[in-house]
């Protein structure tokens, strides 16, 4: 029987099938979706992913029996002809091909082996192939690599020209092109490791973490908004900065991964470590009026939970939110028991649109603490004075004799209007008046109002408050028009409220109602054609000792009224004045409900005299000495105002220092539920916090905790995260991962092309001590990436991928790459690090057309000078509305984790590359830097160009071709001047060389060329 | 190298890139040398489609359906009357009226009246939306998991409520490509609005790509400035300048596909040229100065306002003409908390009668049998008020459990109401239709079995209408 078997499926007979290759994937595709790990979704109880219940007997037959493929019901139920029993049933609308059916057929008769999904097993480092070409079996990669290569057929291209490698040295490990300077050095080095050692000083350079941090902040999703709805600002920049230095630090990765995930939960965290947590806190935010704070609070958990997991283990758990995952072995529960790592970070789900979202930290530098420390010793120096000051004052208390005992008029309102106050702008606003025509009772102004009905004119916000003691009058002087007398005229007093108002002739004005101090009416109008003093008595309308006004109101009804002189009669010194007699003074702070005291004095003027200390005796009488007493304050001003100056720079120094959002663990546990369906508000069971059961356990000793959590994911045990990261940075260089499903490593994603370079990576990653840039190295000093890029017919007719590698790397470089390349060649670079994201040039009103007005970023406000040309790392992200000539790169938004970005080839990307003013402005900038070279001939200015760009020279056709277009630019120019001025103004950059404006429009065409060329786009 | 072999290559990819469409091209013509899955490339329609295009008008802030298409006259008797908890029954609301003492009734206080053969309801407001009832297809039953803007539009939009997805233009581009050698396949326009200032915010992800290649992204064109980002050549470069610069860039990249003999170097040359010819195509697209005043009557005097919603949609119609597969106008500032009786009018006025233009104008050319329009927001309101409530002046808040969006043209029954609310409309009495089912519908007349609409990501075949739930056409609007 098995030998007939074996006969009809002849196809298949010698082939060695693979369960991982060829089995899966189909009983993923046909069987796996109701007979998988997910229960909720399971038929007849039924799994065909696992042996176990594969082969159970389900009474008398199974679904699978090992070798006997006519008798295991999955093969019956492929190959019936009833309708009610084939499989997948008809309605999935998923029929099997008869050579899928055959290869079941085959793996069933062969014993039906099944093997654990690969990546969730520890990679094993196998044994470096030996292969008989010299000059691929020096490096292990390139072992692994021609083994490949030499079973598909195919053959490795020679070495890449000098240009070329050193080119692309410098692009994958900086992110930017080689300067003159470094190919002349590299030309001329004929040492046999001249590459090993440029890669070193790259590897060394402070260009390396601010390139090789853009695919990690990506991983991030990192952004300077907050993503949600207002989109506002937040203060997170420095995460970014700490990225860039971990990463030209070579910070291990497992301290890297450690740091930024749990940070906070090391032994007394640093500042730096504190900032890498960051990480947890680069999600996306809202604070949307209305919304509900526990829903939002379970979405951020999710955002964390499938950041990740798709960042350090490649796999998507975000599914198991709802149900347990269709294919992988990942159930509801452990997705929830992941999520409670998380649920315990302390913060609002609501961020407030605050601009610092706690928990956060001040990212305060020893140097900061220095140059405090100094603000507070001068400020001490400065008190210390005082004290001495008032030691030798020898105050004797006029008592009776002072003049606090008078009553005078202070006048508050006079020619204009109290210091800092702020006039409102309804009913035409507050209007002074002089000259003839216009009385006026003092000074050279009156403020007139000409009314129909009920209008009025005020300020409140005064700086300089108007103090009320006991007994005290308010007055104004009025002057009624008698030709135009008005119905009613009234005064309004502003302290916390407006309830304070007294009014003169009929009750027709509509503030306040009814009688008593919100509406007091205080008689008839007065005569009118004179002026007249107004008097209203304080505590008439609810004013009482120690009241402040900063606000006063005139209002009227018809007529036209002046006012001037207005004030109060008191004892109470105002504005600057003093008390001469402190024992009026404490008369005053003892009656008045506030005497404008600091806190500590308040409280010991409140015990009474009886009842205070004669240290306490001691700090009023200095206090009244230094801030009240008439007499002797003014000796104190100079001090005072040194004081005040070096708090305010102190202030602002600290106000300086930047704030970056962090994690933070709650106190008390919160618990965590199993959420039906995912919903916020459905709980289910409570879990704890646990790893999933497929992969190993928490490394010994470590906490169950979000520490533990990260210490788990770089256990060298952990079957994921070396071969994630290794597959990423292999990626990152050859514009293909060895793994093409980057996100995904799990039973969906594809195989990995080398599984044994895969692994000998991952183990070398580990076992090196996670040190990144040794990867980095092992991977761009190995024979396949110096390569020429060239592609022979044959490798695009058989690997038109170029999976196999068969020539060097050739793909369209990133957005960052591209800007920042072409402001290198230009010259204009600023390489300056770190700080507040930029806001470089950018079309207007991107911003405004889709933010919400009141966001404090719904304007882009363009930076000006070096902000303009700093790398691309460091440029601004809002996420509702990311830079436009960085997305149409396909640079992603960062709202949520991306670890593998598209690759497009748009008509858009060209119009941004030919007019985008930042590249035209850098092409001006790149031609006034070949005129600088005063080199005579115009080829010789080509070629220059040409090498600054490229690092080649022009092929003899190429210098033909562009010196003809150089000319027929110059004839074009020549003829339109006014064209060719208006095209090297082109930006902010000032003008440095003084060629003719025809000569530099051309050669600014000619640079426009260079940068938009196919080559200098794409790493080749 | 065969410099035979070389040449039948460029000559191959050359006369297919010029036989392609703009957008899809990349995808298209290089199909045949490199697995779609890497590509996206466009994918069979599963049957015949109704429409070829799409214009989605959409409102953003949510409209009251109270007051625009859900009539409710038993509310009048019940003003000011509390809500019964029977038809609230514990539902979530927003934490902007959930600390409210009481849900007092709001009834609309605009007149309704049946128009056309069809007799479909509408408001005072919407006077010329009235006049077209007979070809438009008024969905009253269109619910949301979402109960806030952000993830409600995001939800509508994109699938999900979490940022991260492709919008349905995006997917309708990978799934179709583009009928149009020289403008992008996705085009969003964005209108200026008359009510208060502080309108709901949008977000590119509204018409992101999300994990599909950026080139199926949307193309804001923009009324001011250049109208294409980077469109116009930088001061002193004409269009005669520029094209001595590609020629020569034409030539030096062709250089390099010689040396190199990679396919992705001719595809880099035909984006170029196709920019250059962008240059052209749309500023003549966006030049509307040769629409005739008989048109211009139609949409009416805001249409000469660039800018304008009516404008947008005369801009649509020219869009649609030219094949352009998806146009997403978007309208805001119909967030009426308060106010409503203030704002919602100036709103209706903004959009009424060019968007009932927009469906005859369609109409008139022939155009309207393929091309589908829907009007929509992204939830809809309460009848009971938010704030103070007078018979003349109140507020609505957010409500996700049912909401009014009508659709028109390719594919869709004219004349038609479906879905009924209870008299509160508060809940959905019958036929309800999920955003889910909604998106089905638009996939189903663009001719897309929804099901059928997917990419990998993430382990899973990602489609529009999300990885989990049931999403079902909605066959009773269906023509």
């Amino acid at each position: 029987m098995l030998t007939c078997l074996f006969v009809q499926t002849g196809l298949w007979a010698d082939s060695d099938l693979s369960f991982s290759a060829d089995i899966r994937p189909l009983l993923s595709k046909y069987c796996v979706s109701c007979h998988g790990p997910d229960k909720a979704k399971r038929k007849a109880d039924l799994r065909l992913d696992v042996p176990k219940s594969a082969f159970a007997d389900l009474g008398g037959y199974a679904a699978i029996i090992p070798g006997k493929p006519e008798e295991s019901e999955i093969y019956l139920r492929m190959v019936t002809k009833e309708k009610d029993d084939i499989m997948p049933p008809p309605d999935a609308k998923n029929p099997m091909s008869q050579e899928d059916i055959e290869k079941l057929k085959q793996w069933i008769a062969e014993g039906a082996p099944f093997e654990d999904h690969w990546a969730f097993s520890a990679p094993v480092r196998k044994p470096v192939p030996k292969v008989p070409n010299q000059d691929w079996n020096k490096h292990p990669i390139d072992a692994f690599l021609f083994e490949k290569m030499a079973e598909k057929g195919l053959k490795p291209q020679v070495t890449a020209s000098k240009e070329t490698l050193l080119r692309r040295a410098f692009l994958t490990l900086t992110g930017l092109p080689p300067a003159p300077v470094d190919i002349l050095r590299f030309a001329d080095d004929q040492s046999g490791d001249a590459y090993g050692k440029q890669v070193d000083r790259l590897l060394q350079s402070r260009q390396y973490g601010e390139h090789r941090a853009r695919y990690w902040l990506d991983a991030a999703r990192y952004g300077d908004t907050h993503g949600l709805h207002l989109d506002n600002e937040r203060a997170i920049w420095p995460y970014r900065d700490w990225v860039i230095q971990a990463l030209n630090d070579n910070k291990r990765f497992d301290t890297f991964t450690i740091e930024q995930l749990a940070g906070d939960l090391l032994p007394n965290p640093g500042i730096d470590q504190l900032v890498a947590t960051g990480f947890n806190r680069c999600n996306v935010t809202t604070s949307e009026g209305g919304a509900i704070p526990e829903e939002f609070a379970v979405r951020y958990g999710v955002d964390r939970v499938n950041t990740l997991t798709t960042v350090w283990m490649g796999v998507t758990v975000g599914c198991a939110q709802c149900h347990d995952h269709k294919f992988d072995p990942f159930t509801q529960k452990e997705f929830y028991q992941l999520f409670a790592y998380y649920n315990n970070l302390d913060e609002k789900a609501m961020d407030g649109n605050a601009f610092i979202y706690p928990p956060t930290v001040k990212l305060t530098s020893d140097e900061d603490h220095e140059k405090l420390a100094s603000f507070d010793q001068k400020i001490e120096q400065i008190e210390k004075a005082i004290r001495v000051n008032l030691a030798s004052i020898d105050y004797e208390d006029p008592g009776a004799r002072a003049k606090d005992k008078e009553r005078k008029d202070y006048i508050w309102i006079e020619d204009e209007l109290p210091e800092g106050a702020k006039a409102s702008d309804a009913d035409g606003g507050w209007q002074f008046v002089s000259g003839s025509g216009f009385p006026t009772y003092q000074g050279i102004k009156s403020h007139r109002r000409s009314a129909q009905g009920s209008e009025q004119h005020f300020f409140t916000k005064a700086r300089s408050k108007l103090v009320v003691g006991s007994g005290d009058t308010l007055f104004t002087y009025v002057y009624l028009d008698p030709i135009k007398p008005p119905k009613s005229i009234m005064l309004q007093f502003h302290t916390n409220d407006w309830e304070h108002r007294a009014f003169w002739g009929e009750d027709v004005i509509p503030h306040g109602s009814g009688k008593g101090a919100g509406h007091q009416w205080l008689g008839n109008l007065p005569e009118p054609g004179q002026w007249v003093r107004l008097e209203v008595p304080a505590d008439s309308v609810g004013l009482s000792a120690g009241d402040r006004l900063d606000g006063w109101a005139f209002s009227q009804f018809d007529g036209t009224v002046y006012w001037d002189h207005s004030g109060i009669h008191t004892q109470i010194p105002q504005g600057n004045e003093g008390f001469q007699s402190m024992s009026v003074w404490m008369h005053f702070i003892e009656q008045a409900k506030d005497a404008g005291l600091p806190k500590d004095l308040k409280t010991i003027a409140k015990k009474g005299t009886d009842k205070r200390s004669n240290a306490e005796n001691q700090i009023l009488r200095d206090y009244f000495l230094e801030h009240v007493c008439s007499e002797t304050q003014f000796l104190f001003s100079a001090l005072h105002d040194q004081k005040k100056q070096l708090s305010d720079d102190k202030s602002k120094y600290e106000q300086a220092i930047p704030i970056s959002l962090i994690s933070k663990e709650r106190k008390e546990t919160r618990e965590t539920f199993v959420l039906v369906r995912g919903e916020y508000d459905k709980r289910a069971d409570q879990v704890q916090p646990a790893v999933p059961e497929i992969l190993p356990p928490l490394p010994e000793g470590a906490p169950n905790n979000r520490l533990g959590l990260a210490q788990w994911l770089v256990d060298p045990a952990h079957p994921l995260t070396a071969r994630v990261m290794v597959n990423r940075f292999w990626h990152q260089h050859f514009g293909r991962p060895l793994v093409i499903t980057a996100e995904d490593f799990g039973t969906q994603g594809e195989l990995p092309s080398h599984p044994e370079l895969l692994d000998w990576l991952a183990v070398e990653f580990i076992e090196s001590g996670w040190d990144m840039k040794h990867i980095h190295r092992l991977i761009v000093t190995s024979a396949a990436f110096k390569q020429s890029s060239a592609i022979s017919p044959q490798a695009l007719e058989i690997d038109p991928e170029n999976s196999f590698l068969s020539h060097g790397p050739r793909y369209r470089l990133d957005a960052e790459i591209l800007r920042d390349s072409a402001l290198f060649i230009s010259g204009l670079l600023v390489e300056k690090m770190g700080g507040k994201g930029v806001k470089p040039y950018q079309p207007s009103g991107l911003w405004k057309a889709v933010a919400y007005p009141s966001s404090t970023t719904a304007n882009y406000k363009r930076d000006n000078g070096d902000a303009l040309y700093r790398r691309s790392i460091y440029t601004f992200v809002k996420r509702t509305s990311p830079p436009p000539s960085m997305s149409t790169f396909d640079a992603p938004n960062r709202e949520a984790c991306t670890v593998k970005r598209e690759r497009t080839n748009t008509p858009l990307q060209a119009l941004t590359m030919m007019n985008d003013i930042q590249y035209v402005e850098a092409a001006r900038c790149f031609a006034e830097r070949v005129v600088e070279q005063s080199l005579p001939k115009t080829e010789q200015r080509l070629n220059y160009a040409m090498r600054l760009a490229t690092g080649r020279t022009l092929a003899e056709d190429e210098l033909k071709l562009l010196g003809n277009l150089y000319t027929k630019h110059m004839a074009t120019f020549k003829k339109d001047q006014e064209a060719a001025k208006g095209l090297i103004q082109t930006g902010e950059a000032p003008r440095i060389s003084d060629a003719t404006p025809e000569e530099l429009a051309s050669l600014t065409m000619i640079c426009n060329l260079i940068l938009n060329l196919d080559e200098i786009m794409t790493l080749n | 190298m065969s410099h035979i072999q070389e040449t039948t290559d460029h000559l191959l990819s050359r006369r297919s890139f010029f036989g392609r469409t703009l957008w899809g091209v990349g995808a298209s013509a290089m199909a045949s040398m490199m697995p779609s899955r890497l590509l996206g490339s466009p994918l069979n329609a599963s049957f015949a489609p109704r429409a070829k295009r799409v214009i989605y008008l959409f409102m953003s802030g949510a409209p009251s359906q109270i007051d625009l298409f859900d009539h409710k006259p038993k509310m009048q008797d019940l003003f000011d009357k509390d809500l019964p908890d029977s038809i609230r029954q514990g539902q979530r609301l927003t934490t902007m009226t959930s600390g409210q003492s009481r849900f007092p009734i709001a009834p609309s206080m605009y007149q309704f009246a049946r128009h056309g053969q069809s007799g479909t309801e509408v408001s005072e407001l919407l006077p010329h939306t009235a006049g077209m009832v007979d070809d438009i297809a008024v969905v009253r039953t269109v619910h949301t998991d979402a109960i806030n803007h952000d993830p409600a539009i995001t939800m509508i939009q994109t699938g999900t409520q979490l940022p991260g997805k492709p919008s349905l233009g995006a997917w309708l581009s990978y799934g179709l490509g583009s009928e149009n050698n020289n403008l992008p396949t996705y085009v969003v326009l964005n209108s200026t609005w008359t009510a208060k200032r502080d309108a709901q915010a949008l977000y590119s992800r509204l018409w992101g790509s999300g994990f599909l290649p950026s080139k199926h992204q949307g193309v804001r064109l923009r009324s001011q400035g250049n109208p294409v980002l980077y469109l116009a050549n930088p001061e002193g470069v004409t269009q005669e300048t520029r094209k001595t610069m590609l020629d020569g860039l034409g030539e030096m990249n062709r250089k390099q596909f010689e040396l190199s003999n990679d396919p992705e170097i001719n595809t880099r040359i035909a984006q170029y040229e196709m920019a250059f010819r962008m240059q052209t195509s749309v500023p003549e697209l966006t030049d509307m100065s040769n629409e005739p005043d008989h048109i211009y009557d139609m949409y009416g005097p805001d249409a000469k306002i660039p800018g304008t919603f009516a404008s947008n949609c005369l801009l649509a119609r020219r869009l649609v003409e030219r094949d352009v597969r998806s146009i997403q106008v978007f309208h805001r500032g119909w967030d009426q908390h308060g106010n409503l009786t203030r704002d919602l009018p100036l709103q209706c006025k903004d959009i009424d009668q060019g968007a009932t233009a927009l469906v005859q104008d369609l109409k008139q050319r022939g155009l309207l049998d393929d091309t589908l329009v829907v009007w929509g927001g992204e939830f809809g309101r309460t009848i009971y008020c938010q704030g103070k409530l007078e018979r003349t002046d109140y507020g609505r808040d957010h409500h996700p459990r049912c909401f009014t969006m009508w659709m028109a043209g390719g594919g869709i029954k004219g004349g038609v109401t479906y879905g009924t609310t209870d008299d509160f409309s508060y809940n959905i009495a019958e036929n309800p239709v999920h955003i889910r089912d909604l998106n089905a519908t638009i996939l189903h007349c663009m001719g897309f079995e929804h099901n059928h609409l997917t990419y990998k990501f993430q382990g899973l075949n990602q489609k529009l209408t999300g990885t989990d739930a049931e999403a079902n056409v909605i066959k009773g609007i269906l023509a």
